[in-house]
């Protein structure tokens, strides 16, 4: 067992981030020379101005019309992605491997607080997976793979709570907790978890085309 | 003495005898890193009982941990074992010489996984 943590927090780390990097670069090359192969309006039409505006303006909660539209929502989704990037790069264990592997550090949050949020991130999946049941508009759209990407998203969180307050063995639940993150990486850019990198140029044509060209707000 | 206040004090000796019995090892033995240094600690006390531990682990050579580094460099044939870790050690690193934390983890952590032996996760040193 020792061989296979030494294993994930080594080789087999370097290998997720290295797929998640260069499997980002060729999503977004792929798809921006689809754009200009098929697109070229698209770039025509894109504006920085109005593309920040529109960011920002989707980056605030309940701000926007259909946001309101859907309140309970909307704050889960809120609370999920602030949590995720916030534990990611702020949970004290994550700053302390970088800085003992690396030589760099930044502050952390505390423990506590971290905790809390990990368990809101679990609570967010699960009820996103409720509501793909219960919601018949988006139980349409639904098939299984929404379920397996929303289990991808929730496992290191759910092994990470594990790992940290030692329910179960510590050394097999930081294992999975690594493994899954690791799978988690590697599917970013080959998932629907590609909105990462797609929802800022999405959102930004939006954005453009409604301020430029309709001279309306899109939120 | 009536037997309600034998039977008080009995019981009541029994007690001060046992916490004095059980506080024994926790004086006689290296069963806890020193962590003064740190302040407030994040994460309960790594678990480290030096003498089990170098006799399941084959240590004799004292240096192996307990080094002296001088001008950067190990020095060979020296040991620092009449030295706590933060005499060198301060909170934060100065130039090449690791923090206390860092020298601590990579101390311990280091050696397990170049050994494939002994813990390696944070839950299994720092147990809760």
């Amino acid at each position: 067992m020792e061989r296979i943590y030494i294993l994930v927090s080594g080789p087999l780390a370097w290998i997720a981030w290295s797929v998640l990097i260069l499997g980002s670069i060729y999503r977004l090359w792929q798809v921006f020379s689809l754009a200009k192969q098929k697109e070229q309006v698209l770039f025509s039409y894109i504006s920085l101005k109005y593309a920040l505006r529109s960011i920002i303006n989707w980056s605030i909660p309940w701000n926007t019309t259909n946001m309101r539209l859907h309140p309970i929502f909307t704050g889960v989704a809120f609370l999920f992605h602030i949590g995720f990037f916030v534990i990611l790069i702020f949970l004290s264990a994550h700053v302390i491997m970088i800085e003992e592997g690396f030589g760099l550090s930044w502050p952390t949050i505390p423990d506590a607080l971290a905790d809390v949020m990990a368990f809101l991130v679990v609570g967010a999946c699960i009820f996103f997976g409720v509501r793909r049941i219960v919601r018949p508009e988006v139980a349409f759209v639904t098939d299984w793979t929404d379920f397996a990407l929303l289990g991808l998203v929730a496992a290191p969180f759910l092994t990470g709570i594990l790992a940290y307050h030692q329910w179960g063995d510590p050394l097999l639940m930081t294992i999975l907790h690594m493994l899954s993150a690791e799978i988690l990486l590697i599917s970013i850019p080959f998932t629907r978890l590609v909105h990462m990198l797609f929802a800022p140029f999405t959102r930004g044509y939006i954005g453009s085309e409604f301020g430029m060209v309709r001279h309306v707000k899109d939120w | 003495m009536t037997p309600r206040r034998f039977s008080f004090l009995l019981g009541a000796s029994f007690i001060v005898a046992l916490s004095v019995l059980g506080a024994i090892p926790a004086w006689t033995q290296d069963t806890v890193l020193k962590t003064q240094a740190f302040g407030t600690l994040t994460r309960p006390v790594a678990l480290f009982d030096h003498d089990t531990h170098n006799e399941k682990a084959g240590l004799d050579d004292c240096a192996i941990c307990h080094h002296v580094y001088r001008n950067g460099k190990l020095v060979a044939g020296e040991s620092s074992e009449d030295k706590a870790c933060s005499d060198c050690h301060t909170l934060q690193g100065q130039g090449r010489q690791p923090g206390l934390r860092v020298a601590y983890h990579t101390a311990c952590a280091g050696c397990h996984t170049t050994k494939a032996k002994g813990p390696l996760a944070c839950g299994q040193c720092h147990r809760r």
